[in-house]
């Protein structure tokens, strides 16, 4: 290439990435912005600056909303649903990994084809499974139908890992005595501790996520999860801008927080997500 | 009773791991599909048993206006999402690979909008499209003073706004394409360099092609994507102005609302059936089946 073409081809490259990371951040960084910024300030001009710095609307937001409920209500049902779910699906990932059965590759498939299945098409029927079990409006229904959110794309994640450990460690274990459980729990369990975050992230951030379902299952103020509060601040600060932006930065940042300790997880996870298809 | 064999024992243990989670299968999968398929054949109201009406769901759907202006929204968005979206987030992807100055700082900013919630995000687009003090409009007004367009609640406008809250998020196809990239043996590349190739002819001949599997799951992400897109058009525009941003998913909701759950489950129905369609036609399309090397 000659310097003029190789100058115009870097000054593209460059305008690109540029663009990327501005549509990336720039929306999330003006809203954590305003969040420091008066209601006459956001109103008048979007750019301007905070001439303040005070949290007096992250303290509002915790006045006048439940917001500290919110979040621990995420929290529980985010941390339970992915506990269980980790270990019913390392369970399963780990015999279909480790054992030749009849109609293991029938329950496999089984397992894996779920994800062709769009969530939201299941609604109705979940709503009256939910309802059939007098589970409506509560934090168990949220945990149940979480539980299989992640079904496809942990199977997937584990069983790879489970199968990439080598088979001489449960044999050496064989011989000495140890039993199934004691050579699933010892043994393979510790050595897929990297499969297990990455499932366990994903399914964590998907849960602390989702909106849709707790949307639909859960009315009152006592089990709402952060989004479902989120998107009902858009009423009671509707003329308050500050701190709906401050409620939104509250909202936004533990996902972010948890992408930056775990960015290679996400990203792996992000990833798998997509092959399974 | 005789004592279990080893191998007996072992089996039983198999299933026993297997359990919890063909239980999970059962009761969250295979019970509402079950359900979901029959009963869109029923009028049913949650109270009173379903009662068998044929195709009543069905024609009353595909008569009802924001059925037909919500699947005229899922083609467009669909084309535009297998064509535009695909195409950006491919091209960040071999630009990446090349390995740029700060690329990896890209990659990680990139990632961002794809670990907050879809609620949260939506919000923030409200923010973004607002019509007196909405980023867009601001950055608008710096060249055109007085601007005012309240995007998301003007036609035509809010067809493109909600479009623009995921067009250029595509860091999932970055991803896939970059992992695909990645696994090209590099004798491949040195060989085309050898025999006088350029980079424009390498991308377009070599690097591209040996993607098909990534990009063609990509446009499977990203279409899949639009036919359950929910959060974004519900915290924005809810559907409107008129049926301009209307989707199936808004449709079901409704319907569930109005306890009219044989409808709903119509409606899921077509969810289900156009993610089939979708999945096969770009499987035959992209010859994914096909081995590469």
């Amino acid at each position: 290439m000659d310097t003029a073409k190789k100058t115009l081809y870097h000054l593209g490259v460059f305008i690109v990435l540029l663009f990327t990371v501005l549509i990336s951040i720039f929306p999330i960084v003006w809203v954590v912005v305003s969040s420091f910024k008066t209601n006459a300030q956001i109103l008048s001009s979007p750019f301007s600056l905070p001439t303040a710095f005070s949290f007096k609307a992250y303290q509002a937001v915790f006045k006048q909303t439940d917001f500290l409920l919110y979040t621990v209500n995420s929290l529980v049902v985010s941390v339970v649903s992915t506990a269980i779910s980790i270990i019913i699906y390392a369970m399963a990932a780990y015999v279909i990994a480790k054992y030749d059965f009849k109609g293991k590759d029938l329950v496999y498939s089984l397992f894996v084809i779920t994800l062709l299945v769009p969530a939201q098409c299941k609604a109705q029927p979940i709503f009256s499974l939910i309802i059939h079990f007098n589970l409506y409006d509560t934090k168990t229904a949220l945990v149940l139908v979480y539980l299989a959110a992640g079904m496809a794309m942990s199977l997937f994640i584990l069983k790879n890992t489970f199968m990439s450990i080598p088979k001489d460690f449960s044999e050496a274990a064989w011989m000495e005595g140890s039993g199934f459980i004691r050579t699933f729990l010892w043994i393979n369990l510790p050595m897929a501790k990297s499969g297990l975050a990455t499932a366990g992230i994903l399914m964590f951030l998907g849960n602390w996520n989702e909106y849709f379902f707790a949307m639909l299952l859960t009315t009152s103020p006592v089990n709402r999860t952060l989004p479902v509060a989120l998107a009902s601040f858009n009423e009671t600060y509707s003329y308050n801008y500050t701190n709906m932006f401050a409620a939104l930065t509250m909202a936004i940042l533990p996902g972010i927080l948890i992408y930056s300790f775990a960015q290679d997880q996400v990203t792996n996870s992000l990833v798998a997500s997509g092959i399974k298809g | 009773m005789k004592p279990l064999t080893a191998r007996q024992k072992t089996l039983l243990w198999i299933w026993a791991f297997l359990l919890p989670c063909i239980l999970v299968l059962l009761l969250f999968y295979l019970v509402p599909i079950l359900t979901l398929v029959y009963t869109s054949f029923t009028k049913w109201d949650g109270a009173n048993p379903p009662v068998f009406t044929g195709l009543t769901n069905y024609v009353n759907l595909f008569g009802a206006n924001d059925f037909k202006a919500a699947f005229v929204n899922l083609l467009l968005w669909s084309a535009i999402a297998g064509t535009l979206h695909v195409f950006f987030g491919t091209l960040i992807a071999l630009i990446l690979f090349k390995e740029p100055h700060g690329w990896k700082f890209v990659e990680t900013v990139f990632m961002i909008p794809n670990v907050i919630s879809m609620a949260a995000w939506a919000m923030i687009y409200r923010f973004v499209f607002n019509g007196s003090y909405g980023l867009l409009n601001g950055i608008i007004r710096t060249f055109v003073p007085g601007f005012a367009v309240n995007w998301l609640f003007e036609s035509p406008y809010a067809f493109w706004a909600v479009t623009l809250t995921w067009l250029f998020y595509a860091v999932v196809v970055t991803l896939l394409v970059l992992g695909d990239l990645k696994a090209i043996p590099s004798d491949l590349h040195e060989a085309a360099r050898i025999d006088g190739a350029g980079e424009f002819y390498i991308t377009m001949k070599i690097n591209l092609p040996l993607c098909r599997n990534s990009i063609g799951t990509s446009v499977i992400c990203a279409i899949s994507s639009r036919i359950s897109m929910y959060e974004t058009i519900a915290l924005t525009t809810r559907g409107g102005p008129g049926n301009d941003t209307m989707n199936i998913p808004l449709i079901l909701v409704n319907a569930i609302n109005n306890s009219k759950y044989g409808y709903a489950n119509a409606a899921g129905m077509m969810m289900l059936l156009l993610g089939i369609v979708l999945l096969v036609v770009v499987n035959k399309a992209f010859r994914m089946n096909e081995s590469i090397y």
